[in-house]
């Protein structure tokens, strides 16, 4: 078929509808690796067909649409706390174990882009991924805590992360929310004691945190950060 | 993220994604999937699907950013036009049927009695809500079934109850009608 300009206006207009499809849709796709014009044409339609979409109210994916995304183009990064690592990891460090979870750190595999900070993982045994990464980026002075496998606290309580200085009371984070990465900003006190220290916990409390501003619940998780 | 700021930070994070920059990624699946994943939804009419598809989308995203151009349109067009296709493909290749007869139709007439236009108005595309008003009633459920609920010749013919070649030509001059309007 000959790319005539009436052609190559309403089959493009067809194509970014939609309403050309099977073995048409192909040849036409052909037309555009061969020709700017046909390509133009079809930037054209997508620009004005796409407002169609501007009222289309936004609806959140679950999350492991994510997570499959990141399986499918890295295979290897997805399992950071794979065993090979533990293994490597184990003999080199002991820390110790508070109430039924046995905690330990690890290096965080990925490399933040906004240049060296302290990063780490919360991980619990007998699960293979950690239950947290942990990623600090200095340029905001932030802390970033992003849910692995962590699972929801039961009804009626709150994670709170604590800065757990070198000594006297653990400095609140805040309430961490599931589902969402945590974010933080970090104040003078709490930069400074993590800087000597290294040290965060996650304790179990009330809904909306600690009523005292220290932990009142169980400590469940006690990690330490590593420079980059 | 309709704002030139919001733009520009989604171009910025486009071209680190060109880079191979995964946290860039990460920003940018938290900045547009929700807008994509609404689109793919309403497009398939169910969940599994659109999942699917947003996830076809943003590995596309990932390996083609570096072909993100102006020309293209804004980065949020170019992006949400990625996740129109690969819903597209994804539910003919699993040759999911949209033609349900009165239901749909019934569906985009209250669509279209205000909310959709008025919104398309609000969200500054008067002039795309004003040429869309100006086509026949018959052209203008052929373009909205086919953009919304990706409905082919076929499915129109069927939903209409109206032979396919009538549809053709609905649709053919719905969109030369659309195009002649907007360029005025």
């Amino acid at each position: 078929m000959k790319k005539t300009p009436e052609r190559i206006e309403i089959l493009a207009a067809e194509y970014v509808l939609g309403t050309l499809h099977g073995g048409a849709r192909r040849r036409f796709e052909q037309w555009m690796m061969e020709s700017g014009r046909v390509r133009q044409e079809v930037w054209y339609w997508e620009q004005k067909l796409g407002g169609l979409a501007e009222p289309v109210p936004a609806e959140q994916p679950p999350a492991r649409v994510w997570e499959r995304i990141e399986g499918r183009l890295w295979p290897v990064a997805n399992k950071p706390a794979g065993s090979r690592i533990m293994a490597w990891l184990w003999p080199g460090w002991s820390l110790a174990a508070t109430a039924a979870a046995m905690v330990l750190a690890i290096m965080l595999v990925q490399q933040p882009a906004t240049g060296p900070g302290l990063a780490g993982a919360v991980v619990q045994e007998n699960v293979s991924d950690p239950l947290w990464l942990i990623s600090e980026t200095p340029s905001d002075r932030g802390l970033r805590l992003r849910p692995v496998a962590a699972i929801s606290p039961e009804a009626g309580k709150d994670y709170e992360l604590w800065v757990v200085p070198e000594d006297g009371q653990p400095l609140s984070l805040g309430v961490m929310k599931l589902g969402n990465v945590y974010r933080v900003t970090l104040d003078d006190a709490a930069r400074d004691a993590l800087s000597r220290s290294r040290t965060l916990a996650i304790s179990l409390e009330p809904e909306g945190g600690s009523p005292t501003g220290v932990p009142t619940g169980p400590i469940l998780h006690v990690t330490q950060l590593y420079e980059l | 993220m309709h704002d030139e700021a919001g733009q520009e930070e989604l171009i910025r994070l486009l071209n680190a994604v060109a880079h191979q920059d995964r946290e860039a990624f990460q920003a940018l699946y938290a900045a547009v999937a929700g807008r994509l994943f609404g689109l793919c939804n309403r497009l398939a009419g169910q969940r599994e699907l659109a999942e699917e598809a947003l996830q076809e989308a943003f590995i596309r995203i990932w390996h083609h950013a570096g072909e993100y151009h102006s020309d293209r349109g804004s980065p949020m067009s170019w992006m949400m036009t990625i996740a129109r296709y690969r819903t597209l493909d994804l539910m003919r290749a699993r040759k999911v049927r949209q033609a349900e007869g009165e239901e749909v139709l019934a569906d985009l007439a209250d669509g279209r009695a205000g909310p959709m236009e008025s919104s398309l108005a609000g969200a500054g595309n008067r002039a795309l809500a004003g040429c869309i008003d100006e086509l026949s009633a018959d052209q203008r459920d052929c373009l909205l079934l086919s953009f919304y609920r990706g409905l082919t010749h076929e499915e129109l013919s069927t939903t209409m109850s109206t032979p396919v070649g009538t549809i053709k030509s609905w649709v053919r001059r719905g969109l030369l009608a659309l195009k002649r309007c907007l360029e005025r």
